[in-house]
């Protein structure tokens, strides 16, 4: 990319960020700024924080195999997307039409049909890698966060 | 991830613009700062470009979209005249993605993040003054982003648990998140170009399975929750919080009666037109006027939308009994007593649409209390908020 498109790009990123900031502060609504940068900032803790190193040390220490992390990944982008509804489910403000359906039920039904489905990939892995021919490809998978001392020293890792 | 090289300038005429930091004493360097800490061989830029890439086009088409959103709803006066009245389906469609690309985002950011984890503890951690504003920038881009998509998502589930107002908090944080991640691109370009495509070099152990297991969480999110706005997905509308059908006269309702406080509608109700000739008239004698049936989305600004059949009389046949000239604009006031959508101004370009209906039906029955009786405004590519219910008064604007 040349100097001058990333020049550009700095320029317009630091405008809409000073825009951003000076609607922000300037805003009538929003009587109290402090709240959104607690929120944000609370936000940006729990997750690198609380989430994120959670994540690490279940797969370092408990999970193994490509397609239970793969399982686990769609689970948890559907829990996070779905947890909100099922939570809230019948409190709709005295709207019926707003969270009219059986979320936990529909959040169990999407665990479990993707649960399923990652058991027929498992199934077709095994059965896959007794094919000497397609073995070699389908061994290359898996990834992991393992734990720190076991392993020699990595130079591309940071 | 290694740092981009030093790309411009002598070494002397960079410290001079950018003087260095003194390192912390090594002793500090534990815990997740040392130099193996992470050990996933897909911490590493080609990972992080392939997710960054859709992480990048999701945002900047929720940022577009957003900017669409606020536009239509709220468009400032040398815009308002060129709004344009069609494509009927327009907002239904942008604010559809608006929706299925943020949620899209969610799992892609959740992988984004754990793919840069080990960059948080990198050492030292500010080389030099310039280093520490990116890392800063860094953090006020992520803070903003998982802000934006956590009050997005709770927003089309009307839930507010923070003490700050939901929408003009969402459009600045918008503004904030977009700019920084202009300025993140701008800074990691090089970075970026390097990986743009893949190398010769081996793929990482676990890479492929990393990916598709990414991409199959983002597809999933997708199928379970884009049917409440999209109709051939409808039947996999499993957790979104609206269903298109699923409401009184099925289709649902963005604000009830009850909330609006307009359950009971004033004995001897006259809907009130003011222009050069000003005029009144009742439920029954706006019946017998010249009816039409359309067929037009809702479009909710939180992310649902359905069609349905609408009757009733033209917005352009009551303004022009009220001998407005063509051309003028419309403010609609409605019944209900507070809201920040009460009075609804229509500018001419959809006051003059042959679409646009003072409608006194949806789907072949009298409109119920919560669809807007005794009328309600429908017209083509508008926010759901501008289909004024519960219609008092209809101005004729100069």
């Amino acid at each position: 990319m040349s100097t001058a498109l990333r020049g550009l790009l700095l320029a317009a990123g630091l405008g809409l960020i000073g825009y951003g900031l000076y609607g922000l502060l300037g805003d009538p609504y929003i009587t109290d700024p402090v709240d959104v940068l607690v929120w944000g900032f609370g936000g940006l803790v729990l997750h690198d924080g609380l989430w994120v190193p959670l994540l690490c040390l279940l797969g370092a220490f408990l999970v193994r195999g490509p397609v239970l992390r793969g399982w686990l990944v769609v689970a948890a982008a559907v829990t996070a997307v779905g947890l909100p509804a099922v939570l809230r489910a019948g409190d709709d403000g005295g709207n019926p039409s707003v969270l009219p359906l059986p979320y936990l039920r529909n959040w169990l039904l999407v665990l479990a049909a993707t649960a399923g489905l990652a058991l027929l990939v498992a199934l077709v892995g095994r059965w896959r890698r007794r094919d000497p021919a397609v073995g070699r490809r389908a061994r290359a998978v898996g990834f992991r966060d393992r734990a720190v001392r076991r392993r020699a020293p990595r130079g591309d890792r940071s | 991830m290694e740092s981009e090289p030093a790309d411009s300038g002598t070494p002397a005429a960079r410290r001079r613009y950018d003087p260095p930091l003194p390192a912390p004493p090594s002793f500090l360097r534990r815990g997740p700062f040392r130099a193996n800490a992470f050990t996933s061989p897909l911490h590493e830029p080609r990972t992080v470009v392939v997710v960054g890439r859709w992480l990048g086009a999701a945002l900047l088409l929720c940022f577009l979209t957003g900017l669409v959103s606020h536009l239509l709803q709220d468009p400032p006066a040398w815009l308002a005249p060129h709004l344009p009245a069609r494509p009927v389906n327009g907002y239904r469609v942008t604010q559809g993605l608006h929706v299925i690309a943020g949620l899209a985002a969610i799992p892609l950011v959740g992988a984004k993040l754990w793919a840069v984890y080990p960059r948080l503890f990198e050492w030292p951690p500010a080389r030099s003054v310039l280093h520490a504003l990116e890392r800063l920038g860094i953090a006020v881009l992520v803070a903003a982003v998982l802000l934006e998509l956590f009050t997005g998502l709770l927003n089309t589930l009307q839930w507010y648990p923070w003490p700050f107002p939901f929408r003009q908090t969402h459009f600045w944080l918008g503004w904030l998140a977009t700019g920084g991640l202009l300025v993140h691109l701008a800074v990691k370009a090089p970075l970026i170009a390097a990986n743009w495509w893949r190398r010769a070099a081996p793929v990482p152990a676990g890479r492929r399975a990393f990916l598709t297991s990414v991409f199959a969480a983002t597809g999933a999110v997708t199928l379970v929750t884009a049917g409440q706005t999209v109709p051939w997905l409808r039947a996999l509308d499993l957790l979104a919080p609206r269903r298109p059908d699923l409401g009184a006269q099925g289709l649902p309702v963005n604000r009830t009666a009850a909330q609006a406080g307009t359950l009971t509608v004033p004995a001897g109700w006259r809907l009130v037109v003011d222009g050069p000739r000003p005029y009144e008239l009742t439920l029954a004698e706006l019946g017998e006027l010249p009816q039409y049936e359309v067929e037009l989305p809702i479009a909710c600004v939180e992310g649902w939308s359905a069609t349905a059949q609408w009757g009733g009389v033209r917005v352009s046949d009551l303004l022009a009994r009220a001998g407005a000239p063509t051309g003028s604009d419309a403010r609609v006031t409605s019944l209900e007593a507070e809201g920040p959508y009460r009075v609804m101004e229509m500018p001419a370009q959809y006051a003059d649409d042959p679409l646009s209906l003072l409608a006194l039906r949806v789907n072949g029955e009298v409109l119920t209390a919560d669809h807007g009786f005794p009328a309600r405004i429908v017209a083509p590519n508008r926010p759901g908020v501008l289909q004024t219910k519960w219609v008092a008064r209809i101005e004729v604007v100069a």
